[in-house]
């Protein structure tokens, strides 16, 4: 149980097995992925510090990963400028959202 | 294909998951085991994302409801089975029986199987925690989206709550019913008992135990106050707390003294404080304080301050630490501090009384014994002389004696009362009580005296700062005399002795006094002082002006007299003391016939001053006077042999003077009768007796020899001049019986009150005129009190006093009462 060893990227896998580098801290915006990763319960994600998300394919878990950066670098400023999403995105990132809790 | 379906149908999401057809029972297993896993502590092997997606995946197909059912029910049974069954295993026989009944085991084994049942509730309970939250992780989404919509509890609070009921509401075992709850209360109630005892417990295991209970509510609702801990746990401390310092303040209050009953009760405070931090929760705090100051103080207060070896007991040996104790611990249930302020006034109005009672018996003892120790010879009037010094002494040592009372209270008030204010009120208040006591009412003329005492010897030989002290104790017992106008009649009047027989040491000193006294009082009070002081170097002008005048006229008599002369306006000096025409009693003293010489150099003044100033009348005070008188003695064979003449420079009263200068003329070996003596001189009957008395009965100056010897001045006796006279300086002086500033006998008391009294209703005839003429209408209470208000820098008048001038002043038409008002009141006519 090498855990713990919180590494400052993470690893996220949609269903179509691409694999997402992304910042802890921006990861850790999604709830879901948080939990997941949560040092204190020691699920297999938190030793492997890899989270597979087998209901979001790679075009949605972009635009997913785009958004958590999106808003890691608006977090403290206001007039934030729009995020472009496609109109054919819209439903399967609102269910995306909805899964990970963000 | 998730993009194709997402094309076709623009609809509710969930719908769209219709699709995927799972099966809730085959779902519900696999996350089943998984619980079972995280329970066993298994994790690492699960993947959180697949449990959360298959949880998703039942709630979005609307099973929510079944899924939290069925979590729960898992929950229960864990709980009920394992856990309870492990708990249930630490249960040692020891525990319960203590439960039951106390005793039979020894205290260690108490505490080591209390500490086992602890640790592993703790364990159970930590475990507990640590699952549910991760079970909570994972049904993030049911919490999110099932919990939310239907308003129930999320699954932790409920896997909480059931704990609570399956564990801690549990029956301890199967032959006791009592809920688990009960026994975990007990022990910890225990464990405290025994770190009282001075046990060493584990702290750390029951702040866990006791984060628990706080974690955990008695209901549903999760209100604040209904926290297992508050409602199961606190009450049950506190009560048990309040039973165990109603016992050890009785056994405390039997066994030590207060001191130590101050210092033990301290460290208990502060243990609860530090309990309170350690063991327990930090909002028990103030409640568990109350309850140790209500049992250790505030019921036992009164008892501790009361107690033999109380505050009196500290007071009287000065333990200033057990006084600062007992301070505060009195501060903290009582932000008056009424106990310890009553036991503080109490005892300095002992003190004083104490201080009082000596006083007075100081000076009343002292006249028997003397005439019956000295067999009755000695006249009367030297007894009474030895009295009134005595009288004196006392008077000096009450102001003393007070002094050093206030000395020590100050000392008490600063170290051990933190200074506190109202404790100075209180201290300051005790203390004009007693001073102004209504059985003792001399302190304005003892504290004169005392000054008077200072001024004449007691500065010799100080340095200034030294003086200041004095002067300052001084100023302080004034503050505390009511009767301020009484002081003032007595200071004047031994002020007075002291400038005009040249008693006072420095008069840098006596205006210090004076200008102290006018910070202190204002200025009202010492305007006449001032006037005194002003009359004495006006004089002194006066005097050198007169001699430079008489040596103008070139008059070179060799027995020219030289006249040094004090004019002093009547206004200000108190003229019943230096014996002055009061203002009735006009011509009742007789003028002194003065020998030609004297009256010559007299006139001579008299005649200079009404130059100087015309339109004023100068009396002559003789009786105050003093006259140096060169004395030649005859050549008369001595007790030692020598045979020569002998000069002596005599210091006498004016009045002796006068007396001696009839032998000028007398032939050698004549006499006068006393009352050929009176007839000459026309001084008046007591002087004269008193002045005689010096002269010719007091041994070391016999300048006259009285015939028949006896220590009584009777009318008939005969005088002659002591030709035979020695004595061992050149310089004699010859005292006055009594000249000096003593304790007035009781005649003279009753006199200088009635005189004050005459004053007093003068100034308050003033003060209601003053009032009146500002308000032209005011009643009765409100008059009263204002002049009260107006007069209390001065006295504090009587009201049948200030009635009764208000009666005199309507009767001298100044007011006259306001008819038909319902109240009575005046009106002011002008």
């Amino acid at each position: 149980m090498a855990d713990n060893k919180e590494t400052e990227y993470v690893t996220l896998v949609s269903s179509d097995d691409f694999e997402f580098k992304i910042l802890r801290s921006a990861a850790c915006i999604a709830g879901t992925i948080k939990k997941a990763l949560d040092p204190q319960s020691g699920f297999r994600e938190t030793t492997q510090n890899r989270v597979v998300l087998s209901t979001i394919n790679g075009v949605v878990l972009e635009k997913v990963c785009e958004y958590l950066y999106y808003n890691q670098k608006h977090a403290e400023s206001k007039d934030v400028p729009d995020m472009e999403i496609e109109p054919q995105l819209c439903l399967e990132l609102l269910i995306a959202a909805d899964y990970l809790d963000v | 294909m998730i993009a194709g379906r997402g094309r076709q149908r623009i609809r509710p999401p969930r719908r769209g998951l219709h699709g995927d057809e799972i099966d809730f029972e085959s779902t519900w297993d696999i996350i089943q085991a998984a619980f079972r896993e995280i329970h066993t502590k298994n994790a690492s092997r699960l993947s959180y994302e697949e449990l959360y997606r298959h949880a998703y995946r039942i709630v979005l197909k609307k099973k929510g409801e079944d899924l939290y059912k069925k979590v729960k029910e898992f929950e229960k049974q864990w709980l009920s089975g394992e856990v309870r069954s492990s708990i249930q295993l630490l249960l040692s026989p020891n525990l319960l029986a203590d439960a039951q009944s106390v005793g039979g085991t020894t205290a260690n084994e108490r505490r080591v199987a209390g500490e086992k049942f602890l640790k592993g509730l703790k364990q159970a309970w930590g475990d507990h925690q640590v699952c549910m939250s991760m079970l909570a992780d994972v049904l993030m989404y049911m919490d999110r989206v099932y919990c939310q919509d239907h308003r129930v509890p999320s699954i932790y609070t409920t896997a909480m709550v059931l704990f609570r009921d399956e564990i801690l509401h549990s029956r301890t075992s199967a032959k006791d019913s009592r809920p688990l709850l009960d026994l975990l209360s007990h022990v910890i109630l225990e464990q405290i008992q025994m770190e009282r005892d001075g046990d060493v417990i584990d702290k750390h295991l029951i702040k866990s135990c006791v984060h628990m209970l706080d974690g955990l509510h008695a209901d549903d609702l999760e209100s604040e106050n209904q926290r297992l801990y508050n409602v199961s746990f606190e009450q049950d401390y506190l009560n048990t707390s309040r039973v165990f310092y109603r016992g050890e303040a009785e056994s405390m209050l039997r066994e030590s003294d207060a001191g130590e009953y101050c210092r033990r009760a301290r460290k208990r405070i502060h243990e609860e404080e530090d309990r309170c931090r350690a063991t327990l929760l930090e909002s028990t705090t103030p409640k568990i304080q109350k309850v140790v100051e209500e049992e250790l103080i505030q019921n036992r207060i009164k008892e501790l301050v009361e107690m033999e070896s109380g505050v009196r007991f500290m007071i009287d040996n000065d333990r200033l630490d057990e006084l600062n104790l007992i301070y505060d611990l009195n501060a903290r249930v009582d932000t008056k501090k009424s106990e310890v302020t009553r036991a503080i006034q109490k005892r300095i109005v002992e003190l004083g009384t104490e201080v009082n009672n000596d006083a007075i018996a100081a000076s009343q003892a002292a006249p028997p014994p003397a005439p019956a120790a000295d067999g009755g010879d000695k006249p009367k009037g030297q007894a009474q002389e030895k009295s009134l010094n005595l009288q004196t002494a006392a008077a000096i040592k009450w102001v003393e004696d007070v002094l050093v009372l206030k000395d020590k209270f100050d000392k008490v008030w600063r170290d051990s009362f933190q200074s506190d204010n109202l404790l100075q009120t209180a201290m300051t208040r005790s203390f004009a009580d007693f001073i102004n006591s209504a059985t003792f009412p001399r302190s304005s003329e003892y504290i004169s005296l005392f000054i008077d005492e200072n001024m004449k010897k007691g500065i010799k030989g100080k340095t200034e700062t030294e003086i200041d002290i004095m002067l300052e104790k001084a100023i302080i017992l004034l503050r505390y005399v009511q009767d301020k106008d009484l002081f003032e009649r007595y200071y004047k009047k031994h002020l007075c002795r002291r400038l005009l027989m040249n008693k006072s040491i420095s008069n840098e000193v006596e205006k210090q006094m004076i200008s102290k006294m006018k910070m202190e009082l204002g200025n009202n009070f010492t305007m006449k002082l001032e006037a005194m002081f002003k009359d004495m170097t006006v004089s002194e002008e006066l005097t050198s002006g007169f001699k430079k005048h008489v040596e103008g006229l070139g008059d070179r008599d060799p027995h020219r007299i030289e006249l040094a002369i004090n004019v002093l306006t009547s206004m200000t000096w108190p003229m019943d003391t230096i014996g002055g025409p009061g203002d009735n009693d006009e011509d009742r003293r007789p003028k002194c016939n003065f020998p030609p010489a004297v009256e010559k150099i007299k006139r001579g003044f008299e005649k200079y001053y009404s130059e100087k100033h015309s339109g004023r009348q100068l009396t002559w005070l003789p009786n105050m006077g003093t006259a140096d008188v060169k004395a030649v003695f005859p050549r008369v064979l001595q007790k030692d042999g020598s045979f020569k003449e002998r000069r002596h420079e005599l210091n006498v009263s004016t009045y002796a003077m006068v007396i001696l200068l009839l032998f000028n003329e007398l032939p050698a070996g004549q006499h006068i009768t006393f009352e050929e003596i009176q007839a000459q001189t026309n001084i008046p009957h007591s002087d004269l007796v008193r002045n005689l008395q010096s002269l010719a009965v007091a041994p070391k100056t016999r300048i006259l020899v009285k015939e028949p010897m006896s220590k009584e001045i009777r009318p008939t006796d005969m005088f002659f001049f002591n030709e035979g006279f020695r004595a061992g300086f050149i310089r004699i002086k010859v005292g006055v019986v009594s000249s000096g500033n003593k304790v007035e006998s009781d005649r003279e008391r009753r006199e200088t009150e009635k005189k004050n009294d005459d004053s007093r209703s003068h100034v308050v005839e003033a003060a209601i005129v003053r009032i009146m003429k500002q308000r032209k209408e005011l009643g009765h209470q409100h008059l009263v009190s204002e002049t009260i208000s107006q007069l209390n820098g001065k006295f504090k008048p009587e009201v049948s006093l200030i009635k009764k001038r208000i009666e005199k002043l309507i009767e001298r038409e100044y007011l006259e009462r306001v008819e038909g008002g319902e109240i009575s009141s005046y009106r002011y006519l002008a």
